[in-house]
């Protein structure tokens, strides 16, 4: 008779045996990585952008990151340990290499080398980066405009036709909303 | 406050973080401080546009793989070679797979570590084989040089010596003042300049280092500037009140107020001093200052009394050093005792008018009335 696991437990359990299985699926047949890039994208690309605080290099080193695990995929061996994990092993190398070869090394404050503290604002940004996908389209763009490509509330206005005072009002909502679905899934 | 301003004040904060200004230095309302943060990490979301376009890079890298076009990188061979493997290749990674890089997809390979870390253990190998048959062919050298050594010298007395000891020395040019404190010169088998501090010929024809008779494998302490080492006087320098050369209040071209061309008290070549028994030459020392020890409460509950002997070197300067217990009493006492004579103070004991260590034991009872 089989022991019963607690609900948690075989929840974990399961996630582990799907990741599993789409590894050895993956490494079978290459073209089935993309699910493994879906479901770990967020991670790493959190991960690099808390160290090297700069957009255009986080994105640089995210793709260098996925290129080399399908690359290398075929020398993956489960041990037990997340897929993720290996990622972030290969990000932590590409880091290290790049600081070796560029004189330029970000400031990290002394809170950003808080291991505990650093994880959770990984995990906040993972979140966040879900947690847009889910606004309106009116706001999810507000948000796009304003902080990713960081335009200003008049460009935006113009480009969706209304008021500089109705897009600040967006953007409040935006962040409001926002806040409000992290503190529920916290 | 109106919805209006609120949206206002968070866009003004906004604009300023995004200009890169590293604080906001206004008092901001304590929910739009809360959203300006989560504005913060915004900045950090990925673009949709990035994380569509690597996934279509990746999927057409994955279908190259798929079809052979770009070949995966591939396992690492395993340790039986496999039918129609080439067996010399499966070799050379089995061997080094650091320099060949084998199943190091993940981690960069840089051979020139390898290069380094070869050339350097190289190196070391070579040094100690030299090392090992420099010291073979020389052993009569490396025995030569182990030498004994003393640290700084001080007035604090040399230990009691099982077997007869002996050896000092001292000079000077009768000068109405006391030796300069300083160093003594080396030692040296023959002495043909005693040192000094002042020289009275500075026209001298022949020149000769200064030394005192002694072992010459003894090194003592040097420094430019020489001395008496036992002198307590920096400044005015002078020769001493001595005689015969050499620097201190003794006879014979030595250093300090022994006789002959040593150092330190004592005769006849050598370093001198130690500890004296009182007697003779050596009178006693006598008690300045000695506060009551304190008594060990353990003790004081048990009603417990008596003497504790302790085995005391009573220095120059006149402080008790190496105690130890001679007979103990226990319960804390002997602890109590030795704390208490640390902190007596002593007339030191003197031997031809000048201070000496001696050994001797000091009694401290403990009475309850």
């Amino acid at each position: 008779m089989k022991a019963k696991l607690p609900e948690t437990g075989l929840k974990a359990l399961e996630a582990e045996t799907d990741e599993r299985l789409l590894i050895e699926a993956a490494q079978r047949d290459p073209r089935r990585f993309g699910e493994l890039y879906e479901n770990n994208f967020d991670h790493v690309y959190a991960f690099v952008v808390s160290r090297v605080f700069d957009r255009a290099e986080a994105e640089d080193l995210t793709a260098e990151v996925f290129h080399q695990a399908l690359r290398n995929l075929a020398q993956f061996e489960w041990r037990g340990a997340p897929f993720i994990a290996w990622l972030l092993r290969i990000a932590s190398n590409k880091i290290a290499e790049r600081w070796q070869h560029s004189s330029r090394r970000p400031e990290v404050s002394g809170g950003e080398l808080d291991e505990a503290g650093e994880s959770d604002g990984i995990e906040r940004r993972v979140m966040l980066a879900q947690l847009v996908d889910d606004l309106p389209a009116d706001q999810r763009l507000v948000v796009m405009r304003r902080f990713l490509e960081q335009r200003s509330i008049r460009d935006i206005a113009a480009e969706l036709g209304r008021s500089e005072g109705a897009v600040k009002q967006l953007q409040f909502r935006a962040l409001q909303s926002l806040r409000n679905r992290m503190g529920e899934r916290k | 406050m109106s919805a209006e301003i609120i949206y206002e004040e968070l866009d003004s904060a906004i604009e300023t973080m995004l200009q890169d200004r590293a604080t906001v230095t206004r008092r901001l309302d304590p929910s739009v401080g809360e959203l300006l943060l989560l504005a913060g990490d915004l900045r950090c979301v990925p673009s949709p546009d990035f994380r569509a376009r690597l996934r279509s890079e990746l999927d057409d890298a994955a279908r190259q793989y798929a079809a052979g076009v770009v070949q995966h990188q591939p396992r690492r061979p395993a340790l039986v070679a496999l039918p129609g493997a080439a067996p010399k290749q499966l070799r050379r990674e089995e061997i080094l797979p650091t320099l060949f890089g084998a199943g190091y997809g993940t981690y960069p390979v840089h051979r020139s570590n390898f290069l380094v870390s070869a050339v350097l253990h190289a190196c070391a190998l070579v040094l100690v084989l030299s090392s090992s048959v420099w010291l073979a062919r020389h052993p009569q050298e490396v025995k030569q040089r182990v030498v004994s050594l003393v640290g700084g010298l001080s007035d604090y007395p040399l230990p009691v010596s099982k077997q007869k000891a002996g050896g000092g020395g001292g000079g000077g040019d009768r000068d109405k003042l006391a030796a300069s404190h300083g160093t003594t010169p080396p030692f040296a088998r023959e002495q043909i300049t005693p040192p000094a501090i002042v020289i009275r010929n500075n026209n001298s024809k022949l020149t000769a280092e200064p030394t005192v008779v002694g072992p010459p494998q003894i090194k003592l302490p040097q420094s430019a500037m020489l001395g008496d080492p036992w002198s307590r006087i920096p400044a005015p320098f002078s020769n001493g009140p001595g005689s015969g050369g050499g620097i201190g209040s003794g006879t014979g071209g030595g250093v300090g107020i022994g006789a002959g061309p040593g150092a330190g008290p004592g005769s006849g070549g050598g370093y001198g001093g130690g500890i004296y028994r009182v007697g003779g030459a050596v009178t006693a020392p006598w008690v300045l200052y000695d506060p009551d020890p304190e008594y060990s409460e353990e003790a004081r509950q048990a009603k417990y009394q008596g003497t504790v002997i302790l085995w005391v070197v009573i220095g120059p300067d006149g402080r008790a050093h190496d105690i130890r217990v001679s007979r103990a009493l226990g319960m804390g006492l002997d602890e109590k005792a030795i704390a208490a004579v640390r902190n007596w103070r002593f007339q030191p004991a003197e031997k031809d008018g000048h201070p000496v260590a001696v050994q001797v034991n000091v009694e401290v009872n403990f009475r309850l009335y």
